[in-house]
């Protein structure tokens, strides 16, 4: 094995281990499938064993990798929709009704097709908010000022609302 | 007082302790605010209804490490992040071409004139977070224009990786320019690459043209007169880059220099034929800006910026103006300047300044 595998930074394994759930979460959320979030989290941790990001903002980064890498899954077409479809079928029953709202199946695929056109920032500090980082966590990874995350969320928020309801007064 | 914005509402709802206490007091003494805020409320509760997984259940970190240490190290590994191949004969497919992300020296040398300096910007979106080597062949390239008419090389830019500088130089006419002092963190060797002078001749086809359309199930808009059958000349190069990379393979530096993309037309303006280019069905956002920004004087860096990605900025450079990009996320920065119609640009995984000290450093 020596000398066989690329090298890899030192503490890659107890960042793995620390961050893999919640980079898994910030890809499930933008992707809607465990598995394709999973599978972009092995590839997101494998670009990040290759810089020298500091084990401190490896949160931070890994973050922001996984949800770019998952709007691109998005974005490219290339997804297994067949996968998405079985999980999403599956899913219907465990996702609760908020705020008198019934999210069909397609409402949700709607959501993360419309969140995928969405300006990149906006998408990603929506999908980091809601993946539970906080605001200054979330304006540190975008390097943007935390008093300007709740407008970027604010609009990402009011946009996939629109979206939603267009399709809703629609049918 | 003025009502807070809708961002300090939207905190509100999740971080209150976060939202200064005047804000906070007037929310709650305000009918105005608090309908507000209910409805920032009741969206953001939907929103993160819809991007709930399901399946709960804790992640298996152990049997996650235990794939990832499994996984072949591969020099370069990709999925995700790789795009798709550009399809053959689409012109658009081949201006958004991002597959040379790596750490920009190909932007630099990518393109005649249409995607030119723009083909930087996929290594600042931290899109792609795979670095991929430069190759020589990606020092200078011609956008595929097939799918509009007749594409006729007439030089071509046998690229390739030459062992030193001296033989670059030999190759292209450029010298590399020579790095003062390397950054931290930057060291051994630099690899070389070399490429000629790249032309073509494109001539426009109103049939072919047709044809592309009726593939996207469009029509085609009638083109102006005289616009069938004109030619454009097409010229990018030649090109030469110096890149360290670390001993894994992944770029930290990229010094290049070369020649600065033009167009000349015969006949019709090139201003015509880009105009109606611009006016064809299902052409991207992004490709329109490219050749809106495009023009016959090579004198100028088009470079539309998407704000979202990156911050751009100036900085003299012994100088000359140059453009200063800086990813939003840190992890990438490039300083690219145009003189007397040549190029030079430095990319990598490095702080801004240390570029700038780079390239104000080049002799």
């Amino acid at each position: 094995m020596a000398g066989a595998t690329t090298p890899v930074r030192p503490d890659l394994e107890e960042v793995f281990r620390r961050e893999y759930a919640r980079v898994v979460g910030v890809a499930a959320r933008v992707l809607g499938s465990r598995d394709e979030a999973e599978d972009v989290a092995q590839e997101v941790f494998l670009s990040f064993g290759r810089t020298a990001v500091p084990a401190g903002e490896a949160g931070g980064w890994l973050s922001v990798a996984a949800a770019h890498a998952a709007l691109n899954l998005i974005r490219s077409g290339r997804r297994r929709a067949s996968r998405e479809e079985a999980v999403a079928a599956g899913s219907d029953a465990e996702v609760p009704d908020v705020a008198e709202a019934v999210l069909t199946r397609e409402d949700r695929s709607r959501v993360r097709a419309a969140l995928a056109t969405l300006p990149r920032t906006q998408a990603v500090a929506l999908v980091l908010r809601h993946s539970g980082l906080s605001y200054a966590e979330v304006a540190t990874a975008l390097d943007l000022s935390p008093g300007s995350i709740g407008t970027t969320v604010r609009r990402a928020e009011s946009a996939l609302r629109k979206e939603l309801n267009r399709h809703a007064s629609s049918e | 007082m003025r009502h807070p914005s809708e961002g300090v509402l939207r905190r509100l709802v999740d971080e209150p302790a976060g939202v200064p206490d005047a804000d906070r007091s007037h929310v709650a003494a305000c009918s105005t605010c608090l309908r507000a805020l209910d409805e920032v409320r009741a969206d953001a509760e939907l929103v993160g209804a819809a991007l709930t997984t399901s399946g709960a259940a804790a992640v298996d970190a152990d049997a996650a490490w235990a794939r990832f240490s499994a996984a072949p190290a591969a020099p370069a590994p990709t999925p995700a992040f790789r795009p798709a191949p550009a399809a053959r004969n689409r012109w658009r497919s081949a201006v958004r071409r991002p597959a040379v992300a790596a750490l920009g020296a190909t932007v630099l040398l990518t393109g005649a004139g249409v995607a030119a300096a723009n083909d930087w910007l996929p290594i600042f979106s931290a899109e792609r977070i795979d670095p991929v080597q430069v190759t020589s062949a990606d020092l200078v390239q011609i956008p595929d224009l097939s799918a509009y008419g007749d594409l006729q090389f007439t030089r071509e830019p046998d690229p390739e990786q030459v062992p030193d500088a001296a033989t670059a130089q030999e190759r292209t006419g450029l010298a590399v320019p020579e790095v003062g002092a390397l950054p931290e963190g930057v060291t051994g060797d630099p690899t070389y690459q070399a490429a000629g002078l790249v032309e073509a001749t494109f001539t426009f086809s109103a049939a072919r043209a047709a044809q592309a359309a009726a593939a996207e199930g469009e029509v085609l808009p009638p083109p102006p007169a005289g616009l069938d059958g004109s030619m454009l000349r097409l010229q990018a190069g030649p090109g030469v880059a110096a890149m360290w990379a670390q001993p894994t393979g992944v770029p930290t530096l990229v010094v290049a220099r070369v020649g600065a993309p033009t167009v000349a037309s015969s006949g019709v303006p090139f201003e015509t034929v880009r105009d109606y280019l611009l006016s064809l069905p299902g052409l991207p956002d992004g490709v329109a800006d490219q050749l809106r920004s495009l023009s016959p004087d090579a004198g100028t860096l088009p470079l539309p910026v998407p704000a979202e990605l990156v911050t751009s900025s100036t900085a003299d450079v012994d100088g000359t103006e140059a453009t200063v990009l800086t990813s939003r996320d840190g992890l990438f920065a490039g300083v690219v300047w145009v003189e007397d119609g040549v190029m030079t640009g430095v990319a990598g995984t490095l702080s801004a300044d240390e570029l700038l000290s780079v390239a104000r450093g080049l002799r």
